[in-house]
C-alpha cells in the first residue's frame, strides 16, 4: 500500500513541484491549498495521512502553525514536516516545544533533501494511526 | 597592516518600570515587600547611630555635657533593642514564614510605621519635643509614607504622625496628666520652661506642618506617578509597534522570497531530471540563474535578521552561558559544504569557555564571521579558527583569520556599515548582500562584546571577539 502523505500549500508552482517529486517515488499525494481544506478533509478517516507537509503563512501569518496544533492533539504519531520561505526563522514560535516533533525545510525544494527527510520521518513513524 | 578595535558600550540600565502603581490606588505586595527591605536595611543604619551615640556616651562623656549635652537614661539602648528585635521579627516575617491573613506585606508596613512612630516618640520625648530639632523627623515619615505608599495611606500616616506628636506635647505639658520632662539638651542651653500656651503654638505649628508637608509631597508623587504611567503606557505601545513590525518585516519577507523560491523550486525540479533530459547549456544557464535568485534569497532573509537583531536588542534577551567550543562547530558544519566546494580548509584550534550571552545571536555573530573569511578567501586556501583562553583577566579571543583579498584601510572604519560594499570585495563576490557583517556588529553590540580587525590588502583579515567575564570548564567536566 503506498504512503500517504499530505501537502498544504497556497503556492500552485510548489504543490506542483511537491506533488511530481513524491509521486516519481511512489508516494499517493495529497494537495490542498488551505489549511482548512486539509482540515476538513481529514473528518474522512481514509485519507488521514502518514505524513503531512505544512506551509506556515497560508490563510494567514500562523495558519500553518495552528493546523500542527490541532494535528498534534488529533493525532499524536503523524509525523509534520514544515516547508517554508521563512526557514529556521520561524523556530522562536516553537519555544518549549519538542525537536523531535519540529521538522522545518527552507524552500526552495530541493528534491533529494526533501526526499531523505520524507523517507526518515516516515521511517520512524509506525502505520497505524488513531483517530481521536 | 591596518588595525581597526569596534565596541559598542550600549547602556546597561535597562528600561524598567514598577508596575502595578496607580494612583490612589493600593501597592503591589511585590513593591511593598521591597519597601519593607528598603525600611529594614534604613533601620539598621539608625540602629548604627544608636549604637554609635551610645558608645560615644560612654567614653566621651565629658565633652558632651560641654557641648550641652546632658547624660541620658537608658533611652537609646531600649530604642536600639525595640528597633533591632523589630527588625528581626520582619526579616523572619518575611522570609521564613509562610504568608496568611495576618502575615501579609501590608500589615508588616502598617505595623513598621506604628512601632517606628513610637520609637520616634520616645526619642521625641527624652530628646527634647521642642526645645530641639528632634520633632522634625516626623516629616521624614510622612514624605517616605507619600513615596512609597498610596496618597490615602499617607494621610493615615501623616494624622498618626500629627495625633503621636500631640500627645507627647500635652502628656509633657501636664495638661491632661503628669509625665517628667526629659530634654536631651541641658536646660542651661536652653528654655526649658514648657508652659501650656507655647505647647499649643508648637502642637498647632508642627501639626499643620505636617499636614502640609503631606498634602505638597503626595501632590508631587501623584504627578511623578502621573507620569510613570504615561511613560509605561508608552513603553508597551513601543513594545506592540515592534511586534506589529516583526510581523510585518516577516511577511514583507515572505512574499518577496516565496516566487524565488518557486522559481528555484522548478529549477531544481528541472536539475533533478523530473521534467526529462535537458542540454547542458540549459543546466549550465539554470545553475546561473538559480545562484543569482539564492543571492536575493540570502539579502532578503538577512534584511529580516537585522531587523530582528535590531530589536532583540531593545528588549530584553534571554542570556545564557554559552558553550563556545559547541557554537563554533555548528558554524563549522553549517559552512563546511561551502567551504569544501572551494576547496577551503577550515581549521580549529579551541580553547573551550562558557560565555554569557543569547545564543542564537552568538552563533549569528560566529557564523556570519566564518562566512566572510570564506566568501573572501581565494580558492584552495585555508582558515584559522583560534580560540584563547586569557586566564589573569578572565577573558577570551576567538579569531578567525583568512588568508584572502583582504580590506584596504580606507574601508576598514565602513565594513560594519549596513549594506557597505567595497569595489574590491564586489569583484570578489557579486552576490554580497552588504549586511553580513552588520549582524556581527549589532549581535556583538547586544552581548557586550568587542571587535578587533586586523587586515592587509592581498594578505588576509583577522577578525577578533573579545570575550569577558567568561567562565572556564574545568577538567574533565
Amino acid at each position: 500500500m503506498r504512503q500517504r502523505i499530505a501537502h498544504v500549500d497556497d503556492d500552485p508552482d510548489i504543490r506542483d513541484t511537491v506533488r511530481r517529486i513524491l509521486n516519481t517515488h511512489g508516494y499517493e499525494v495529497d494537495s490542498y491549498q488551505t489549511t482548512k481544506d486539509f482540515i476538513n478533509a481529514l473528518s474522512e478517516p481514509s485519507v488521514v495521512p502518514d505524513l503531512a507537509i505544512l506551509d506556515v503563512m497560508v490563510e494567514s501569518m500562523d495558519a500553518g502553525l495552528t493546523t500542527y496544533v490541532e494535528l498534534h492533539n488529533r493525532f499524536p504519531k503523524m509525523q509534520v514536516i514544515f516547508l517554508t520561505s521563512l526557514g529556521d526563522m520561524i523556530l522562536p514560535y516553537f519555544e518549549n516545544k519538542s525537536e523531535e516533533w519540529i521538522c522545518i525545510i527552507e524552500k526552495p525544494i530541493e528534491p533529494s533533501d526533501l526526499l531523505s527527510i520524507v523517507r526518515d520521518r516516515l521511517g520512524t513513524t509506525k502505520p497505524e494511526l488513531s483517530v481521536s | 597592516m591596518a588595525t581597526a578595535d569596534f565596541s559598542w558600550n550600549t547602556s546597561t540600565q535597562k528600561f524598567t518600570l514598577a508596575g502595578g502603581k496607580e494612583s490612589g490606588q493600593k501597592l503591589s505586595d511585590e513593591i511593598l515587600i521591597d519597601n519593607i527591605r528598603w525600611f529594614i536595611i534604613f533601620r539598621w543604619a539608625v540602629i548604627g547611630v544608636l549604637v554609635l551615640f551610645q558608645v560615644v556616651a560612654l567614653i566621651a562623656s565629658d565633652t558632651l555635657t560641654q557641648l550641652g549635652i546632658r547624660e541620658q537614661q537608658h533611652w537609646p539602648l531600649a530604642i536600639t533593642a525595640i528597633l533591632s528585635a523589630a527588625n528581626f521579627a520582619y526579616i523572619y516575617a518575611l522570609d521564613f514564614c509562610q504568608p496568611s491573613k495576618y502575615n501579609s506585606p501590608s500589615i508588616i508596613i502598617w505595623v513598621q510605621i506604628i512601632v517606628d512612630l513610637l520609637c520616634l516618640s520616645i526619642v521625641v520625648h527624652y530628646v527634647g519635643s521642642t526645645a530641639t530639632p528632634a520633632p522634625f523627623f516626623y516629616i521624614l515619615h510622612i514624605a517616605l509614607s507619600c513615596i512609597f505608599f498610596s496618597a490615602l495611606e499617607s494621610l493615615f500616616v501623616a494624622i498618626i504622625v500629627s495625633a503621636m506628636y500631640s500627645i507627647v506635647l500635652l502628656a509633657e505639658s501636664e495638661m491632661f496628666f503628669q509625665v517628667s520632662q526629659s530634654v536631651l539638651i541641658d536646660p542651661y542651653f536652653s528654655s526649658e520652661s514648657l508652659h501650656k500656651g507655647r505647647v499649643l503654638v508648637w502642637m498647632i505649628a508642627l501639626d499643620t506642618l505636617f499636614l502640609i508637608v503631606w498634602y505638597v509631597v503626595s501632590r508631587l508623587t501623584l504627578v511623578i506617578r502621573k507620569h510613570e504611567q504615561y511613560l509605561r503606557e508608552a513603553y508597551e505601545q513601543i513594545n506592540q509597534a515592534q511586534v506589529a513590525k516583526d510581523q510585518y518585516a516577516m511577511l514583507m519577507t515572505h512574499q518577496l522570497k516565496a516566487p524565488l523560491d518557486a522559481i528555484r523550486s522548478k529549477i531544481n525540479l528541472i536539475k533533478g531530471g523530473y521534467c526529462g533530459q535537458v542540454p547542458r547549456e540549459i543546466e549550465e544557464v539554470l545553475t546561473r540563474i538559480d545562484r543569482r535568485g539564492h543571492s536575493m534569497s540570502n539579502l532578503i532573509l538577512d534584511v529580516l535578521r537585522l531587523e530582528r537583531l535590531k530589536t532583540a536588542g531593545r528588549n530584553t534577551g534571554a542570556m545564557e552561558y554559552i558553550d563556545i567550543s559547541e557554537t563554533i562547530h555548528k558554524c563549522v558544519d553549517k559552512l563546511e559544504p561551502v567551504a569544501k566546494a572551494r576547496n577551503i580548509e577550515i581549521k580549529l584550534s579551541i580553547q573551550n569557555f562558557f560565555s554569557c550571552g543569547i545564543p542564537d545571536q552568538i552563533e549569528i555573530m560566529l557564523e556570519n564571521i566564518i562566512a566572510n573569511a570564506i566568501t573572501y578567501s581565494h580558492d584552495n586556501a585555508a582558515i584559522d579558527i583560534v580560540s584563547i583562553v586569557e586566564s589573569s583577566d578572565n577573558s577570551a579571543i576567538v579569531t578567525i583569520t583568512d588568508y584572502g583579498i583582504g580590506i584596504e584601510e580606507k574601508d576598514l572604519p565602513n565594513i560594519f556599515d549596513e549594506y557597505f560594499y567595497s569595489p574590491r570585495a564586489v569583484m570578489h563576490n557579486q552576490s554580497s548582500s552588504g549586511i553580513g557583517l552588520s549582524l556581527v556588529k549589532i549581535a556583538a553590540g547586544n552581548n557586550h562584546l568587542q571587535l578587533k580587525v586586523t587586515s592587509a590588502p592581498g594578505l588576509g583579515t583577522a577578525f577578533s571577539v573579545i570575550f569577558s567575564n567568561i567562565r572556564v570548564p574545568k577538567e574533565g567536566s
